[in-house]
């Protein structure tokens, strides 16, 4: 078998493997090694943001966060680590929630989680709080960005395996 | 896009192109209505779209007066939670990829107007009501529709989050539906005028069926062309079509009426590949691909982004910084009307100087190849919508017990709690989705290379600044979804 069938038979196998090593090796090149350790952070709620808007932390660290809120009553919901604070203005108060207590709540002076996940997860509002409610979130991003490198080498081997997959038509008609 | 095209009374000089259309149907395709026969009867009954529009119409009128007398709080109103998250969802992932324009069958708004034209709900008269005016050849585009959708995204924020004001809006379209169709001739409103129309046509392109003729020779034989003039079975098309020559997906508002008037029963609907239409018709066409392209981006920082600064910006009635808000116009009409289109522009340049090849004009790859831009719009929406309802879904539960937020629970899910449906997997199906969007923008974008230059080097050569452009579009979105 000639070094064009060769390739013309297994052209879709090659182009999985062109997107698959992309993406893996987007992956090993953004990992790295960071130190681990406590990061601590106050958080303004308002309507309708945080402040600081963007956490970056890294794997394994732990966090420990003080919410705030400057207006009205807020959440702060963290997607994938089940984390559900509501945050009072005046007296300021965290309030976690807790199916384990009577009314679902508990009081606590911080919120204290290991992110033990990578990738960005939002953080949003879970009290309404006003017309844009909804859109009311922020982001935390745990590094290295896994998810983020996959993809985007995924979209760089979609391509390359599109101009291959071409390349091989291309071929085939010149040999006809 | 020409009026003349659409027009019934040009329709004979059209005969002589269907032949040579069907030739350019090769991709393979299923006749749905042969397999599955009682489908066909469906379509057939005189009170088939009435029977899809009437319970929707009824929905509507309940969410207009929802937004006019519920819960000013948008989460607590139904009309913001059906529209804005659930009808949303379904019409962009769901409806348009696999049913092309299925809403238009049963959309509610045009619902008067046609009744007033017809003067009746369900049989065939021989005459229409009003004024039956012809729209202008001038206006015979969707340069309305693309102005239309401007206005609506600028003030997008505050449309779904405010009750009372989608209620005007949704109301307000059918109230200019209805006078259009006093003074104009059938559906002008639907083809010219509604701003969710102009993106479903370019958006139906990509969909899995088709409404077609099943042997062009047959059409062209017709005398009577019972399809775009109707007859005792059914009306003339309201979309100003004529089968023997439709081509694309685009302007065929799956009215079915064309299959109820075919006296030689070569009208069916077939299943297609994804993405089969690839001809983009006019400036306009493309401009609306470079709006839909934009705001996806713009909704998708502004909305799920984390800068609050953008959606003060933009929340100008609560915040009431209008300075900022002129100037979130500004970027926004800026970025979706000229900078897009002109990264484009050069985009194409470059392609025709990488060809290498002088016979293909600028002009025709700038509109040609800007099919691509279907593909990645249409994933990137796919991929904003993916969280609305991963995240805010639950809020249907409790809604359909309380729609007015008056604190009633009518089935005992009033107090169902807000809870995001595994919202951190949502990044996953938003790769997926973009991936797909970045696939298919670069095989279409070969194809219509394709029919552009003679050689297939040269087509893969002009291909490359293109396929560069997708993927840098979809890095951006990548990092903004999860980066």
């Amino acid at each position: 078998m000639g070094k064009s069938n060769f390739l013309n038979r297994y052209r879709i196998p090659f182009a999985i493997v062109i997107v698959v090593v992309c993406a893996a090796s987007a992956v090993l090149m953004a990992s790295r090694h960071e130190e681990v350790g406590t990061k601590l952070f106050t958080i303004q709620a308002r309507q309708y943001a945080y402040e600081p808007p963007i956490l970056h932390i890294n794997r394994g660290d732990t966090v420990r966060i003080k919410l705030l809120t400057l207006d009205v009553v807020h959440g702060f919901y963290l997607e994938g680590f089940g984390i559900d604070v509501h945050v009072f203005p005046s007296p300021p108060r965290m309030l976690l929630r807790d199916e384990t207590y009577p009314d679902g709540f508990r009081e606590i002076e911080e919120v204290v989680f290991i992110a033990d996940k990578v990738g960005k997860f939002r953080f949003r509002c879970s009290h309404t709080c006003g017309p844009l409610h909804p859109f009311m979130q922020g982001e935390m991003v745990v590094g290295p960005n896994y998810p983020y490198y996959a993809g985007l080498g995924a979209a760089v081997g979609v391509t390359a395996a599109a101009f291959f997959l071409l390349l091989v038509r291309t071929r085939r008609s010149k040999h006809r | 896009m020409s009026n003349a095209e659409r027009s019934v009374d040009e329709m004979n000089s059209a005969f002589v192109d269907v032949a040579s259309n069907s030739e350019q149907q090769t991709a393979p395709r299923l006749d749905i209505l042969q397999l599955f026969p009682w489908l066909k009867k469906f379509f057939q009954l005189r009170s088939f779209q009435f029977l899809l529009i009437f319970p929707n119409l009824v929905f509507f009128y309940f969410f207009i007066l929802a937004g006019i007398f519920g819960s000013p709080v948008g989460n607590r109103n139904i009309i913001i939670i059906f529209v804005w998250i659930f009808w949303w969802f379904l019409l962009i992932t769901f409806m348009v990829p696999f049913f092309s324009r299925l809403w238009c069958i049963m959309c509610p708004i045009p619902f008067l107007g046609e009744w007033f034209q017809r003067g009746a709900l369900i049989k065939v008269r021989d005459r229409m009501f009003g004024l039956n005016k012809r729209w202008p050849n001038y206006l015979s585009n969707l340069w309305i529709q693309n102005i239309g959708f401007m206005i609506l995204g600028t003030f997008f924020i505050i449309l779904a989050t405010r009750p009372f004001v989608s209620a005007v809006v949704l109301g307000g379209l059918f109230v200019l539906s209805t006078l259009l169709a006093v003074v104009y001739q059938r559906r002008v409103f639907c083809s010219y005028v509604c701003p969710v129309s102009g993106f479903l046509g370019i958006y139906a392109m990509s969909s899995m069926i088709e409404l077609r003729r099943k042997d062009s020779d047959v059409c062209a034989r017709c005398k009577t062309k019972s399809c775009a003039v109707g007859n005792q079975n059914g009306w003339a098309c309201p979309w100003f079509l004529y089968v023997g020559k439709l081509d694309r997906n685009n302007n065929c508002g799956l009215c079915m009426e064309c299959i109820k008037t075919c006296e030689s029963q070569n009208i069916s609907l077939f299943l297609r590949p994804f993405f089969s239409d690839t001809q983009m018709k006019g400036y306009d066409e493309v401009w609306k691909a470079f709006v839909m392209l934009a705001l996806a981006l713009i909704y998708t920082v502004v909305l799920f982004g984390p800068w609050g600064v953008l959606r003060d910006w933009a929340n100008v009635t609560e915040v009431g910084d209008w300075g900022n808000f002129l100037f979130y116009t500004f970027l926004v009409w800026s970025f979706s009307l000229l900078i897009l289109p002109a990264l484009w522009a050069l985009t194409t340049y470059v392609s025709k100087i990488v060809s290498g090849s002088d016979k293909v004009l600028f002009k025709k790859l700038f509109v040609a190849y800007s099919y691509v831009l279907v593909p990645l719009g249409l994933c990137a929406w796919i991929a904003f919508s993916i969280p609305l309802v991963m995240v805010n879904g639950s809020y249907v539960i409790s809604i359909i017990s309380d729609p007015l937020g008056y604190g009633w629970d009518i089935f005992g899910t009033a107090q169902f709690p807000w809870s995001p449906f595994y919202p951190e997997y949502a990044i996953y199906l938003q790769v997926i989705a973009l991936l797909l969007g970045l696939g298919f923008a670069i095989k279409k974008g070969y194809e219509i290379g394709i029919q552009h230059y003679a050689d297939e080097q040269l087509a893969v050569r002009s291909l490359i600044p293109v396929a560069l452009f997708s993927l840098i579009i979809t890095g951006i979105f990548l990092k903004v979804f999860t980066g």
